[in-house]
């Protein structure tokens, strides 16, 4: 950095200089100008040492299509079933599963958050119920959904729903507790009413935190659909793995898997999205 | 005196709940401030000088005494009154531009004139070309300007100022500090301002108020009989220093006052002052 002294010079000389003047703009190499930044080019470089790892190993460690298959046969297994149209249904099926039960848990999570974070009533009432479900190995309870609401899509959604709500509805909580209390005296000394300091406050500041919470869900509601789908579906990615394990088709098993750990790429990638475009004064730090 | 005074503080007392039990943090403290008068509070950390401004402000529920700005018995923040925090207690969300308007945000008028007023007082401070800017992009300095921008921008009658040059160097205090006098002397307002620099206080001042440590109580309140329009030359007169010289000696007094309670040391602390 330059001199802070320049920064805090006096208005005098601050007032002619205005905009400080933009980076000089070194020449980028063309990679860049087709969107292939330096950190998404060492993403790129790590992915394919990864596979061909597991190429190598399959073909050359591993002997059996038993037990563990190269890559490029799970691809053929994925052309093969989208052929078939298969793949297309089973993933459909659970991204249903999975968006409904996540729209839900945000739905319901972040305005319970928010009145636990607000109301000591409502947190006397609610903490205890929060703590106990939070620390509870719902997914567990998965089979007991099924039973209740059938093989079909309804039971799954509960489930992803169960597993995503706490975090969405502790990190909303957390974030409005961890309002800085000058900026709500701030905004009181300027007279704004209560609905004002919530809506220009408590929620900007906490909106990181609320981010964070979907970030976690959307990592529990992938497992929640596997796993919900292994007790009992008729279709879904989970039921590809169950039935490609019993009869030890490797190729479809890691094909499902891929799938959904794609899935979860995409879905912290749309999250992190999100929170650029609702809090673009963040920036990266540096340690 | 025919004219009421602007503030008002009688036998104000206050008390805080911590977590080892009740902490007596102001004790007995009245005094008045005029109209357009500029009243600098001086005292040692802890003593409660954020507490009382606070208090004038309504931020904080009073526990006996009473404070009246204009008349009006203080229980809430009110528009006749402007805050300048001690820390620079600006929405990191929110830019430059936006963190002067906040105060305006919560009052009627189309936002055109309020952005209008939002850019003429960031220019007042000296931070025109940085409207857009995001805290964090700002120094010290820079930040301790919007939040002085951010009380001028509603025109309260009365400005507190709990130390908003403390973060500052030398020579942009000085620049503010006119800037202060200025405002003040053209837009008649009454301000009252926290500082742990003497020679602030006695440079911006009419009256200096010298509070104790905790519990707060007024000490002394001393009159600036200094001409004014004052300039930074002043700083560097005899009379100047003499009175640099004389809240000093109100300060010490007062500790060792306390000592003497102890020990019979108050000779000593004078003479050694001497
Ligand atoms: N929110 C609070 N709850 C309880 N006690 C508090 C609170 N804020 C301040 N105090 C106590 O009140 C006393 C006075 O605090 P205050 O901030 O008014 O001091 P100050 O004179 O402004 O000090 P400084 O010069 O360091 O800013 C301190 O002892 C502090 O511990
Ligand atoms: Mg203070």
């Amino acid at each position: 950095m330059t001199d802070a002294r320049t920064d805090v010079a006096s208005p005098r000389l601050a007032g002619g200089r205005g905009e400080p003047s933009p980076p000089v703009r070194a020449r980028k190499p063309w990679w860049h100008r087709i969107g292939l930044t330096t950190s998404r080019r060492r993403a790129l470089i790590s992915l394919l040492i990864g596979v061909a790892i597991w190429e190598f190993v399959a073909r050359v460690l591993v002997d059996g299509s038993l037990f563990f298959v190269p890559l490029t046969d799970v691809v053929r297994a994925g052309y093969d079933l989208t052929l078939t149209g298969e793949l297309q249904h089973h993933a459909w099926v659970s991204f249903q599963e999975f968006f409904y039960g996540l729209l839900l848990a945000v739905l319901v999570g972040v305005p319970l958050g928010m009145a636990v974070g607000i109301s000591t009533r409502v947190r006397d009432y609610v903490q205890p119920w929060i703590s106990g479900f939070y620390s509870t190995p719902l997914i567990a309870l998965a089979p007991l959904f099924i039973l209740w609401l059938g093989i079909g899509i309804v039971s799954k959604v509960a489930v992803v729903f169960a597993m995503a709500l706490f975090p969405i509805t502790i990190n909303t909580t957390a974030g409005i507790k961890n309002t800085d209390q000058d900026l709500i005296d701030v905004a009181r000394a300027f007279g704004y009413s209560r609905t004002d300091i919530f809506r220009k406050v408590l929620l900007p500041s906490a909106l990181s935190f609320i981010v964070t919470g979907f970030r976690l869900a959307v990592g529990r509601g992938i497992v929640a659909v596997v796993v919900a789908e292994f007790f009992g579906s008729r279709g879904g990615l989970g039921y590809l793995i169950l039935v490609s394990s019993q009869s030890f088709a490797m190729d479809r098993l890691l094909l499902a898997v891929l799938l959904l750990a794609f899935t979860g790429v995409i879905g912290i990638g749309l999250v992190g999205r999100l929170e650029r475009r609702l809090a673009p004064w963040r920036e990266d730090m540096t340690v | 005196m025919t004219t009421p005074p602007m503030v008002s503080i009688r036998d104000f007392r206050l008390v805080r709940q911590t977590r080892g039990g009740t902490l007596l943090v102001l004790d007995d403290v009245s005094f008045d401030v005029a109209d357009r008068e500029f009243v600098a509070i001086v005292g040692p950390s802890g003593c409660g000088k954020t507490t009382l401004l606070k208090s004038i402000d309504g931020l904080i529920p009073r526990t006996s005494g009473e404070i009246a700005v204009n008349g009006t018995v203080v229980d809430r923040p009110g528009p006749d009154r402007g805050f300048v925090f001690q820390m620079d207690s600006l929405f990191p969300w929110r830019t430059v531009l936006a963190n002067i308007r906040l105060g305006l945000e919560a009052r009627s008028g189309d936002r055109a004139t309020k952005n209008r007023t939002a850019r003429d007082l960031a220019a007042l401070v000296g931070l025109q070309g940085f409207e857009d800017h995001y805290p964090h992009q700002l120094s010290g300095g820079m930040r301790q300007r919007v939040n002085v921008a951010r009380a001028l921008a509603v025109d309260p009658q009365v400005l507190l100022m709990d130390e908003p040059f403390s973060s500052l160097d030398a020579q942009t205090r000085e620049v503010l500090q006119e800037e202060l006098l200025r405002i003040w002397s053209e837009r008649s307002k009454t301000v009252i301002f926290v500082t742990h620099q003497i020679d602030e206080a006695a440079y911006l001042a009419d009256r200096v108020i010298v509070l104790s440590a905790r519990p707060g109580r007024v000490r002394a309140s001393i009159p600036i009989e200094l001409p004014r329009p004052r300039t930074l030359e002043l700083k560097r007169t005899p009379e100047f220093i003499a009175i640099v010289d004389r809240i000093w000696q109100e300060i010490e007094l007062n500790d060792s006052g306390r000592a003497a309670r102890d020990a019979d040391e108050t000779q000593e602390a004078r003479v050694n002052h001497a």
